[in-house]
């Protein structure tokens, strides 16, 4: 008798994890976005024609690639931050520091990036 | 100061799944969740059911979810929860009833790990202790201090997803053997380590390190396995 193991994603989302959890999430969502945008990449070079067109159409947005630019970047530097930690596990003591500075690459790069993106894109 | 508990409530004999409860109560900001929970379980609702021992920070029996955070409900107090507290069991575990979780499998990754002293040598002749420096001494001192209350590894997203995991809390005990310079069973721990379920399920999350109610730096400790496991240096 009792409640089974059962871990919802809402449940997990929920949980009040420090500022290292959220660059898990992050790091998550990140590696799905690169995910779906390489499938269908890959889905519009295979089928070509008009479903192609649709799908070109839709990565080749603005929009979208504000999003793509946003996982490629943040799953990169966030990647390097954890790998050089795990190289180094005595700078674990500094992880938080670690994660500021992460931001404060990841920040100017992506504003720069947005800038240019949505200014072209907008037809500015 | 009046507080408003919402408290997950499951009865195994007539729920089929849990439900959240609110009470109403008196309590000082000086209070401990734990001190509120007594309090409801004694004056309010007896039917509340928690676990709790030595209610001093030590044994780790009421790991619970605060506030969507793992902590020892007898080291929390009202006054850094504020006036509205929600207490859940602690993630990843089977609930037994209300807030109790079912242990068994927190356990049974622990012993996976071969948490006591193996050394083959036959005991010196001149003592009855097998001696080592301050620095050997001090080179796990760290994770000697793991209570096995398993807020570490039901706050790990890794473990969320898969139960097989061994978890943080079964890597830091691993970590206490694998760093002391008597024990002579480090490869084997290593090498238990280094199975599907072992170390390479972590990723950093750390969660574990900001959940440890007895301030161990758990990512850091499990790092240190991971490098030994990689370069097989124990230094």
């Amino acid at each position: 008798m009792g409640l089974k193991r059962d871990v919802s994603l809402a449940a997990g989302l929920r949980y009040r994890g420090p500022a290292g959890y959220l660059t898990f999430i992050l790091h998550r969502i990140g590696g799905l976005g690169m995910g779906i945008f390489i499938t269908m990449h890959i889905l519009a070079s295979f089928f070509g024609g008009r479903f192609g067109g649709t799908l070109n159409g839709i990565y080749e947005h603005w929009a979208f690639q504000v999003f793509i630019y946003f996982c490629v970047l943040f799953h990169a530097i966030n990647g390097l931050r954890i790998t050089i930690l795990d190289l180094w596990p005595k700078l674990l003591d500094y992880q938080t520091e670690a994660i500021w500075i992460e931001w404060a690459v990841f920040i100017p790069l992506y504003l720069i990036a947005v800038y240019v993106i949505v200014r072209v894109g907008a037809g500015g | 100061m009046e507080i408003t508990v919402k408290i997950f409530r499951y009865n195994p004999e007539k729920d089929q799944r849990g439900n959240y409860v609110t009470y109403k109560v008196e309590a000082h900001e000086n209070d401990r969740v734990l001190d509120v929970l007594e309090y409801i379980k004694g004056k309010v609702d007896g039917t509340l059911s928690f676990r709790r021992s030595c209610a001093h920070g030590v044994c780790g029996s009421d790991a619970m979810r605060i506030n969507g955070r793992n902590m020892l409900a007898c080291k929390t107090l009202v006054r850094d929860t504020g006036a509205n507290i929600t207490v859940e069991p602690i993630l990843g575990l089977p609930i037994k009833k209300d807030l109790i979780s079912d242990m068994e499998p927190f356990f049974d990754n622990y012993k996976k790990m071969l948490p006591y002293f193996i050394n083959e040598d036959p005991i010196p002749e001149n003592g009855r202790e097998r001696l080592q420096s301050q620095e050997e001494r001090a080179r796990f001192d760290e994770t000697t201090k793991c209570i096995l209350c398993a807020c570490c590894t039901t706050s790990c997203p890794s473990y969320w997803a898969n139960g097989e995991y061994y978890g943080p809390a079964a890597i830091v005990s691993a970590h206490r053997f694998i760093f002391d310079s008597r024990d002579q069973a480090a490869d084997e721990r290593l090498n238990i380590l280094a199975e599907t379920d072992g170390i390479a399920r972590c990723h950093t999350a750390y969660n574990c390190t900001e959940a440890c109610p007895r301030e161990i730096k758990v990512t850091k400790a499990i790092g240190e396995v991971k490098m030994a496991m990689i370069t097989g240096k124990l230094d």
